[in-house]
């Protein structure tokens, strides 16, 4: 392996010792100080964000930097590569992890001082760089899955922060039931490229895909990228996620994994050309989120909620660029909304502290911004409009009303039928259908 | 060291005589039991890697699998609060792991009757670990009627009580492998006999259940016997394969409303394991590695699984539910880490054991079956969802007071615990190093295969590659790790 190599593997791995050594530890009895964390974290983040930094330097000169370690496991004619990649594609995405992860990191320093869950906190944030940085820099579709998945759990064990509340726990709990049932599009997905193509390679992959097959290896790519990227219809989780800490909510649902559905598309690219049906669909969604995220979120009553719905409309934006093909926009569209979505979720808890600052210095109140859209349609329709806003589309009530009840009515149904006669001697009560939250978002900023 | 001490016969002696002869002793003099237990299990434990040691390459399946087996009970008998570490106990715990390392060493089928009747014999017995439910104790007599009869038509008609002389003869035909597939069935709990699991898990003692169920005793007569002996049925092997899909989906479904945690977690290791039998029978390299595979991350982490689950009983009662949040994390932090860790394991977490092996699953069960081996992501999808409804309601949640005792793990849990984490993420970070390779040069795949393929080229298909219909993938030889 030659030196840019090494940079490679140690930015994406970096985090990953960090979390180990840290959590290992932990596990032993032995707990860091705040400042030694918080410190560990600025020095491992810092160098990631220099070994990216020469990484940019050194791809002004070479289309792509591979890294190859075999197989993770191989089994008969199927192979787990573990390749690590970086091309023009996959470094935006690797310096927007890597820069703000940092970020977060010293954000979170001063944000979550003398909090209990402040370690826990950094542990999830080093495990989340790791899964982003792996799913970025990943080779193929395999790994890139393995980091998917880890930015998956830490995202729902971070909405969860607040474990004393019972309202984000069970709001981690809806958005892991989303994610996992939109990961089956991806398993499947991976599945039928090994089965079809051999590989789920990026580079090997795609070109003997084609036709009827391109078109459903799409679909169910666009599935596992609709449910990251809170897509309509499942776009009911976004608000929900509002439950973690704001440092949290930034990385996440600002930057990070917000757009990481959007990368698996981009990567998926040379396949959504050669299908129409696949890329008209992922303009259609892209065109209904971004449709569905302007109207809700301006029925959204507090900041947090309302900027992930802002949020929302610019990926479903971006999601319209990618199935026109608009590669480059894309990716140029992701991190400017990245980067300033990061700056006003970091700023939100402090919202009324910026406008009195501002109101002080420009000696009054802000000028008004001017008649709104929908006040031009007739009233009625505006209504009707404000009360599907506020239900935010009535998305989770279908999901709730289709999806979950009826599996919980057959679950506790199946549980009548094979219920013992005998009195449970470790149940104090009985079996009830599963209890889905239908509260809404945070209604603080945390 | 004279030679006789590394012949295979003594060092399986060894593994198998030391539980029993401490079970006799611990019965008798009632004192020290866990010491005894743990002496007797380290030496199973030894005698058992030194098999493997001394196995040659390619033929170390089953001496893995004792290995395993008697970790896993090293771990419980430590792991056993101190309510528990009583005589009865210890002492079924040590039948349970001679009597399953005895049907896992054996090439007998006498041997291998005598010892599924021993391993259940503590279940049976009031006042040890019977269950205070019908349903488990009439599966597990069901399954040893179904398997006596089987093995018993099988040496009526052929005088031979050899597995190795019986490969490839189907022995008994239909007969004998349907009562053998309904054994199968009813020890692991497969539909429609899926209910049992749930209740003993409930009402019996919550470790020995555990281990009664990782000894897969349904799954070892499906590699032991049913696959090599009976390769002229296997148009009805797929028979097999959709019940285990099936249960593993229905159970899951059923795991949704489930309020209990012992019935969850028992729910969650049935779905689980079920997708075990379904990668056996997938016939593909990448199945059967994968079922083996799952074998070992579902038999660690539910042991672990089960064995917090008990301690939090201890520390916080036996009312525990999961219709509400009890906040337990504030108590015991370790506890909660360890119980995720080793939860999401068992779902298919990346980094752990259960992603590899969910991975090979899922790919050998989608090559042999692609519409119903869909339902197999959607059931782990599900059971991953319960898992964590599980953990969120025992662990997160408003802080509750009025618990007498509130103490995280303790030095030997928390070490014991520790070390089976960190056998489930370091054989996840290097497959190859830890599990595969064993699972991957494992004589059942070359004899299922090779039976096969002496099937097909006498019936012809070789040549004209007409049985595709029913996927082989032989294992390369000279594949790369």
């Amino acid at each position: 392996m030659n030196a840019f190599q090494d940079i490679l593997l140690c930015v994406v791995v970096a985090p990953a010792v960090v979390f180990a050594v840290f959590a290992l530890l932990w596990l032993l009895g032995w707990t860091p100080s705040e400042r030694f964390l918080s410190g560990i974290t600025g020095l491992t983040f810092s160098a990631c964000t220099g070994g990216v930094a020469a990484l940019v330097w050194k791809i002004s000169s070479e289309s792509n930097i591979t890294v190859t370690f075999g197989n993770w496991f191989a089994v008969g004619n199927y192979h787990f590569p573990l390749v690590l990649m970086m091309d023009r594609l996959s470094l935006p995405f690797l310096a927007l992890a890597a820069v703000l992860s940092g970020l977060i990191g010293q954000f979170s320093a001063t944000y979550l001082h003398r909090e209990s869950g402040f370690l826990r906190f950094f542990l999830l944030l080093h495990l989340f760089a790791f899964g982003s940085l792996l799913a970025f820099a990943a080779g193929s579709f395999d790994l890139l899955a393995a980091g998917w998945e880890i930015v998956g759990i830490t995202s729902v064990l971070l909405i969860g922060f607040f474990e004393r509340r019972p309202a984000p726990v069970e709001n981690g709990l809806y958005v892991f039931g989303i994610y996992r049932a939109c990961d089956i599009g991806l398993l499947v997905g991976i599945f039928a490229m090994h089965h079809w193509a051999g590989t789920a390679s990026f580079e090997s992959g795609f070109p003997t895909l084609t036709g009827l097959r391109a078109v459903v290896v799409c679909l169910l790519l666009l599935l596992a990228a609709s449910g990251k990227a809170a897509q309509v219809p499942f776009s009911g989780w976004l608000p929900r996620a509002m439950e973690g800490p704001t440092p949290s909510s930034a990385i996440f649902y600002g930057a990070i994994s917000i757009h990481a559905g959007a990368y698996l598309l981009l990567r998926a690219q040379p396949l959504l050309a050669q299908s129409v049906l696949a890329s008209s669909l992922v303009i259609l969604i892209g065109a209904a989120t971004a449709i569905h995220g302007t109207i809700v979120g301006r029925a959204s009553a507090d900041a947090k909620t309302s900027l992930a719905y802002a949020t929302l409309t610019q990926v479903g934006i971006v999601f319209i660029e990618i199935g026109l093909g608009w590669r480059w926009l894309a990716v140029a569209h992701i991190l400017g909304n990245a980067t300033v979505r990061t700056m006003q979720y970091l700023r939100a808890p402090s919202m009324l502290h910026d406008y009195h600052q501002m109101h002080s210095a420009i000696g009054g109140q802000l000028s008004a911004t001017g008649k709104q859209v929908e006040e031009m349609l007739p009233e009625k329709v505006q209504l009707w409009l404000y009360r599907w806003a506020v239900d935010r589309g009535h998305l989770d009530t279908i999901i709730e009303r289709w999806v979950i009840a009826p599996l919980a009515q057959l679950s506790a149904y199946l549980s009548r039928q094979h219920r013992t006669s005998a009195p449970s001697p470790t149940t104090i009560r009985p079996g009830r259908a599963v209890h889905v939250p239908t509260a809404g978002p945070a209604q603080r900023s945390h | 060291m004279p030679g006789w001490v590394l012949r295979a016969s003594f060092l399986t002696s060894v593994s198998i005589g030391a539980p029993w002869l401490a079970a006799a002793v611990v019965i008798t003099f009632r004192r020290q039991v866990r010491i005894f237990g743990c002496i007797a299990a380290l030496l199973s434990i030894i005698g058992s890697a030194a098999l493997v040691w001394r196995a040659p390459s390619g033929e170390s399946l089953y001496e893995t699998l004792m290995l395993l087996f008697s970790s896993l009970n090293f771990g419980a008998i430590l792991l056993l609060p101190r309510r528990d570490s009583e005589t009865r106990t210890i002492a079924g715990i040590l039948i349970i792991l001679g009597s399953t390392l005895l049907a896992y060493s054996t090439g007998n089928l006498l041997v291998l009757l005598g010892a599924w009747i021993l391993s259940i014999v503590p279940f049976l017995w009031t006042g040890w670990f019977r269950s205070r439910t019908w349903r488990p104790a009439v599966a597990l007599l069901f399954s040893t009627l179904a398997l006596t009869l089987a093995i018993g038509f099988i040496a009526a008609n052929t005088r031979v009580v050899s597995i190795a002389n019986l490969k490839g003869h189907n022995p008994g035909g239909v007969v004998a492998f349907a009562l053998l597939v309904i054994a199968a069935i009813a020890r692991k709990g497969i539909i429609p006999a899926q209910a049992w699991v749930a209740d003993a898990a409930e009402s019996g003692p919550l470790v020995p259940t555990a281990l009664l169920l990782n000894g897969h005793f349904g799954a070892l007569l499906v590699v032991k016997l049913i696959v090599p002996l009976f390769p002229e049925t296997d148009h009805l092997f797929p028979v097999l394969s959709y019940l285990a899909i099936g249960t593993a989906l229905f159970v899951a479904i059923r795991g949704l409303a489930e309020n209990s945690p012992r019935r969850l977690l028992a729910f969650l290791a049935l779905s689980q394991s079920a997708c075990i039998l379904s990668g056996l029978e997938s016939r593909t390299a990448e199945g059967i590695t994968g079922a083996l595979v799952h074998w070992v991350v579902v038999s660690v982490s539910t042991v672990g699984l089960f064995g917090i689950l008990r301690l939090l009983e201890v520390r916080f009662g036996e009312n525990l539910s999961a219709s509400r949040h009890l906040g337990l994390a504030e108590h015991a932090p370790r506890l909660a880490v360890y119980f995720a860790i080793l939860g999401l394991a068992l779902v298919g977490l990346p980094g752990t054991l259960g992603f590899c092996s969910e991975d090979l699953l899922i790919h050998g069960t989608l090559t042999t079956h692609p519409l119903t081996g869909l339902l197999l992501p959607i059931a782990t999808a599900m059971n991953a969802v319960s898992f964590f409804r599980l953990f969120t309601r025992l662990f997160l949640g408003k802080r509750r007071t009025g618990f007498t005792v509130m103490t995280d793990a303790l030095p030997r849990e928390r070490w014991i615990l520790a070390g089976i984490v960190l056998f489930v993420v370091l054989g996840g970070l290097f497959p190859n190093a830890t599990v595969i390779e064993h699972s991957s040069e494992i004589d059942v795949v070359d004899e299922a295969i090779h039976t096969l393929d002496d099937v097909n080229r006498g019936a012809g298909y070789a040549d004209n590659n007409s049985f595709t219909h029913y996927p082989i993938v032989r294992r390369s030889k000279t594949s790369t790790h």
